[in-house]
């Protein structure tokens, strides 16, 4: 008994002192931030960038966030720039690099890496930029985990993504929303996106496309159109502008599924329908199935399509003649811009093919990021909020390429002094975060794609 | 008539399930378990035909628009399928000591693992044969009826798939002994038949018709690694329906589940098949339901039949 | 000191299975620890996976309650978990079809009440049939389910999913504000990184601290539940129903009654979803969750709860990690895949070599008295000899 009780007499003490070092400890080592953190903005006014401060041991790189208070990252993707003076600023992309829309993510990887490229070349700011990839695999869910370790892990406080307007909401809804990320899409064209001021994208809504379509269609001297879309937030927001658009009669209007092996039902519907032009709102490969089977059922029927269903995929795997005279509007980069021809070039020297004007967004999504964090005061979500549609709108001198814009920022100008004029438009971000949107209107002929004809929006 | 168009677009399909559904069926009465892994095993068929036929190519001529070296692929699909079965039988199965769940439950990880590898090597986006598409068939348009060479080729080949199958079962010494393993093993194996070689002529059988169906479906459709497992609940709905344990309700299950499938868009249209209801007439379920209800029809089968159509009783 | 020699005592009372877990979670544990000290692993992230694995652990009691118990084939998991979630969604959010904007714990309500619902639509056709016809059947209708959820957006916004769910905690006097009203701590861990504990930290907080106490309630109701006569029938019925039913008792009705209980564990594991990730789309319905849940089961051991915990911490730690993978450039494969690899080669091994699990029930099962009340134990270990080797 007497055992016992010294037994549990030198548990607790040693409980009690345990507690008490402890707590001790914590208090020498804990600090409140700056400002008690009830700002009221949802951001807690912790540490801003600030100096790396070594004790991690880490490349010396740091200033990233501060925007939702995480603490620096010693992550391990960062370059290991090692030199003292040179600063690496880490960003992140969500791409579907897997997925139904991997296509895209392809195009778009190619086009970050050459803005990489170019952006790396002259500097930004005298450092160097990062970018972490994730991928979304097309789906919203998995653009959420994505962008959840990006914000949340990495720290970034500039996000490039989504590839696909339903997985870029969902992102900006469940992550963004309430910190300071800057987020930028580089590839959607959904309309829920004009919604919300505070999410960015580069590629033009599709109002202008469903617009478009639908003078189109009414030129060529047809009253009435059979619809499908894809079920998804692009695929909806594009029809139902498209029905708002159009006057004439729309015999069919329904939704079909991503991802499936045979959609010889909604083709055959659409038959039924008694239209004789038919609209296309989907994806490459959904669009591939479609095509062959209204080729081996003999259907017959003047086709159209938003820019989704233009593509390589398509041509390869469809048999001659199976579209011909089918008009697409698809969003354009200025072709006969110099600084798109620039990066055509070097773009097929590097990857041996011409680009997409998807990899054109993706590339300026880059320059842009670049930009904004040249002219921000801190490498922070809040200061980049400031300066990333400044860079692009039309005050200031136009230029139309990164070193240019880099010197006139070095050179001590600000935001208001710059224009910058991307490769695949004007950009011009407004207040909802839409750019400017140039379409191409392509037309199909003996199997290829031939533009016959431009809209500026 | 619409309705001649679907009812031959179900028959379509139903080649195709059927390939499965046998195979699956026969699994299922002699080695005693649900066979999850089974639509992946129709995927390694389609892909491996895939890349048989790329190095084969044409061969010169075709029957039915579809080149020589495609049967010739064909069989080697079928061959690579039977193949992947024997070997996760012995490596897997075999040596296990758990009972038919636990079975079931491992052919769900061999199915992850059959579409993981495929996935590996060819990147999960969609493929096609290269094979020409083709004009649907003259002389069937006017009664607005829409098929290709290629997919009377397809019922042509299940066909005589499914008879060689019957034949075999019927009149063949291993298929006596197949049909006693069925049965009642424990009788068959105290009559002198070899358990364990009739058990890996049977996955032998019915992997390579899963890989047939495996490849006639990527020439309906396309290939893709998820192609077996989008497939494997209307096997499954097949085999259920027809009732364990008898490859013929297998068959019939097969054929009603893939009319099921392909009438589903009728109902939004019932006004056009049947003259005396009204035009626009039509129950408010899209094309997308389509596997819906072929599942919804077999649960209610199920619910007055548990044995389904031919099985032995429950 | 006798700390020490408790410990030592303790130690060697766990089976191997349970030293093993036990140093394997001790280890991964200072791992984690490790990692946030020395800044490698971000203190918000951190929360967040833990709010994960909670989430998975719930499912994984409400399928233990039905295939560890009773044995029940359920394999439309993820139609409850959607179904949670989307009740739970549909009620609170703002940008919902239906009437939305209501509290967070009306929101609760509405989801239980909705998988209670579709636990007796799902079980009235299957529960009578044979287990693998289960099986399939209930794969077959969870994919109906999702079918119409993705289909039906006048009810569900199709595709687009349901946005701007409001946390849980929205509305509550003091914990709505908490986030926001917590300073900002910077904590200096000698030769680590500083570490800056933030809004975003306080609420991943809050959402851990929910989601821990639903294990926490779930896992003692299981714990009660199964020690009475009622879990008794209910595992009776998975060993041998027709005995169960020569005893008298209506099987039928116990397994609904199992089947709803562990319909609406899965359906809250849904609603803290929601309110996590504050967005759910048709895609959440996907049948692999349901495989991930049954991969967390077995690997934990079916009928085991604390291995249902240990299994949902193993499916996380391959989902996220996984995910790091991406980052090594020299792995010549698609990380997607590599995924479904290893879940694949995950239970072919388990079934393979220990179809038991690794932690299978024993203790658990067993009121206490009778096992403390035996002789002092043989070799063979009465405890194991007790459970008649576990029910597996």
């Amino acid at each position: 008994m007497s055992r016992n009780t010294r037994d549990n007499i030198d548990r607790r003490t040693l409980l009690k002192l345990t507690g008490g070092v402890g707590l001790a400890g914590l208090a020498g080592c804990v600090n409140t931030t700056d400002d008690g953190g009830d700002g009221g903005d949802g951001g807690d006014g912790s540490d801003g960038g600030d100096g790396s401060d070594g004790s991690d041991g880490s490349d010396g790189s740091d200033g990233s966030d501060g925007s939702d208070g995480d603490m620096d990252t010693a992550t391990p993707t960062d370059e290991p720039s090692g030199d003292g003076g040179m600063e690496t600023y880490q960003i992140g992309m969500v791409n579907s690099l897997t997925g139904s829309l991997s296509a895209f993510g392809e195009r778009n990887k190619r086009g970050m890496e050459l803005a990489l490229e170019t952006v790396n070349d002259v500097g930004v700011a005298g450092g160097e930029l990062d970018i972490v990839v994730e991928d979304s695999e097309s789906e919203s869910q998995g653009g959420v985990s994505a962008a959840q370790k990006l914000v949340n892990q990495d720290g970034v406080p500039f996000l490039i993504g989504a590839v696909g307007s339903g997985v870029s909401l969902a992102i900006y809804e469940s992550v963004v929303q309430d910190t300071d990320v800057v987020q930028l899409s580089q590839n959607s064209t959904g309309l829920g996106l004009t919604d919300f001021p505070g999410l960015l994208r580069m590629s033009p809504t599709g109002r202008t496309q469903s617009t478009a379509l639908s003078n189109i269609i009414a030129e060529d001297g047809y009253d009435s159109v059979a619809l499908t879309y894809v079920n998804n937030n692009y695929g909806q927001s594009l029809a139902d502008a498209f029905v708002k658009a159009w006057d004439g009669d729309v015999a069919y209007n329904q939704p079909h599924d991503q991802d499936q092996q045979s959609y010889s039902g909604v083709v055959s519907e659409m038959n039924s329908s008694g239209a004789d032009a038919w609209l296309f709102v989907t994806y490459q490969a959904e669009f591939a199935t479609m095509v062959n089977e209204i080729f081996s059922s003999g259907y017959e029927a003047q086709l159209y399509g938003a820019d989704s269903v233009s593509g390589d995929d398509v041509l390869e795997n469809t048999p001659e003649g199976s579209m011909d005279g089918m008009k697409i509007v698809v969003p354009s980069a200025p072709v006969e811009a110099e600084n798109y021809q620039a990066f055509a070039e070097r773009f097929e020297n590097e990857y041996g093919e011409a680009p997409t004007s998807w990899s054109a967004y993706a590339y300026d999504c880059v320059i842009t990021a670049a930009l904004s964090i040249a002219a921000a005061d801190e490498f922070t979500g809040a200061a980049l909020q400031e300066t990333v549609r400044d860079v692009t709108r039309p005050d200031g001198e136009q230029v139309d390429n990164y070193e240019d814009a880099h010197a006139i920022l070095a050179e001590g100008g600000g935001v208001a002094d710059l224009d910058y004029q991307g490769v695949s438009g004007p950009i011009d971000l407004d207040e909802n975060g839409d750019p400017v949107g140039f379409l191409q209107i392509q037309t199909v002929q003996d199997h290829e794609y031939v533009g016959t004809g431009f809209i500026e929006s | 008539m619409v309705l001649l168009d679907h009812l031959a677009s179900g028959l379509i399909f139903s080649s195709i399930i059927v390939l499965g559904s046998i195979g699956l069926s026969l699994v299922y009465s002699i080695a005693d378990f649900a066979n999850f892994a089974h639509g992946d095993t129709m995927t390694i068929g389609a892909y491996t035909s895939l890349v048989t036929f790329g190095a084969i190519g044409g061969l010169g001529g075709a029957v039915l628009g579809i080149p020589f070296g495609f049967f010739v692929a064909l069989v080697v699909g079928m061959a690579m399928a039977a193949l992947v079965a024997i070997v996760t039988e012995k490596v897997v199965y075999e040596g296990m000591d758990v009972d038919s769940i636990g079975l079931l439950i491992t052919s769900i990880g061999v199915a992850f693992v059959y579409r993981a590898v495929i996935q590996m090597g060819f990147g999960a986006d969609a493929v096609r044969y290269d094979i020409q598409a083709l004009r649907p068939i003259e002389w069937l348009l006017p009664y607005n009826v829409r098929v290709t060479e290629h997919d009377v080729a397809i019922v042509v080949s299940a066909a005589v798939l499914v008879t060689g199958l019957h034949v075999l079962l019927q009149y063949t010494d291993l298929g006596r002994k197949m049909r006693a393993m069925a049965d009642n093993p424990d009788l068959a194996r105290v009559s002198g038949i070899r358990i364990d070689r009739i058990k890996l002529w049977t996955w032998v059988i019915g992997a390579g018709l899963a890989g047939a169906g495996g490849v006639f479906l990527g020439l309906y459709n396309l290939l893709s690694p998820r192609m077996g497992f989008n497939l494997l609940l209307l096997i499954f709905a097949a085999v259920i329906l027809g009732g364990i344990g008898s490859v013929y309700g297998a068959m019939a299950g097969a054929l009603l589940i893939g009319m099921i499938h392909e009438l589903t868009p009728l109902l939004s249209q019932l006004g056009r098949v049947f003259t005396f209801l009204p035009e626009g007439f039509g129950l408010p379920i899209g094309n997308q339901y389509g596997s819906a209800i072929a599942f919804v029809i077999m649960v209610i089968v199920l619910l007055f039949r548990p044995q389904g159509i031919a099985g032995e009783a429950v | 000191m006798s700390a020490g020699t408790r410990l030592q005592t303790a130690w060697a009372d766990l089976t191997r299975a349970e030293q093993g877990v036990t140093g394997f979670i001790v280890g991964f544990a200072a791992l984690l620890l490790f990692g946030l000290l020395s800044g490698g692993l971000a203190p918000t992230y951190f929360l967040y996976l833990v709010g994960i694995a909670g989430m998975y652990a719930l499912l994984s009691f409400g399928l233990n309650s039905q295939w560890g118990f009773t044995g029940l084939i359920n394999f439309s998991v993820a139609a409850f978990f959607g179904i949670g979630a989307y009740g739970a969604a549909l009620t609170t959010a703002d940008s919902s079809p239906l009437a939305g904007g209501f509290n967070p714990l009306v929101g609760l309500l509405v989801a239980l009440v909705l998988a209670a619902v579709l636990a007796l639509l799902i079980g009235i056709p299957t529960l009578r049939l044979r287990a693998d016809y289960l099986a399939i059947a209930s794969l077959g209708l969870a994919e109906v389910v999702r079918t119409i959820v993705k289909n039906e957006s006048q009810w569900t916004n199709g595709t687009a999913g349901v946005r701007g769910i409001p946390s849980f905690f929205e509305g509550w006097p003091v914990l709505a504000t908490f986030p926001e009203a917590m300073p900002g701590l910077e904590i200096f861990v000698p030769f680590g990184a500083r570490i800056v504990l933030g809004t975003s930290f306080w609420s991943a907080l809050l959402n851990v601290s929910l989601v821990l106490i639903f294990v926490g309630v779930s896992y003692a109701l299981l714990r009660r539940v199964h020690r009475s006569p009622w879990g008794r029938v209910l595992r009776t019925i998975r060993s041998d129903e027709d005995l169960a039913r020569a005893l008298g008792k209506h099987t039928y009705s116990f397994k609904m009654q199992s089947f709803v209980l562990g319909s609406l564990i899965m359906a809250l594991a849904g609603v803290f979803y929601a309110h996590l990730n504050l967005f759910v789309s048709p895609g959440d319905l996907d049948p692999i969750t349901t495989f991930y849940v049954w991969v967390a089961v077995i690997l934990g051991g079916s009928g085991s709860n604390r291995g249902a915990l240990f299994g949902g911490f193993v499916i996380v730690a391959i989902r996220e990690g996984t995910r790091f993978l991406n980052e090594f450039a020299w792995i010549p494969f698609d990380v997607a895949p590599l995924r479904l690899l290893m879940i694949g080669v995950l239970i072919v091994l388990v079934m393979r070599f220990r179809p038991q699990g690794v932690l299978p029930p024993q203790r658990e099962l067993i009121w206490p008295s009778a096992v403390d009340e035996a002789p002092s134990r043989p070799d063979s270990g009465v405890r194991e000899a007790k459970a008649g080797g576990g029910d597996e």
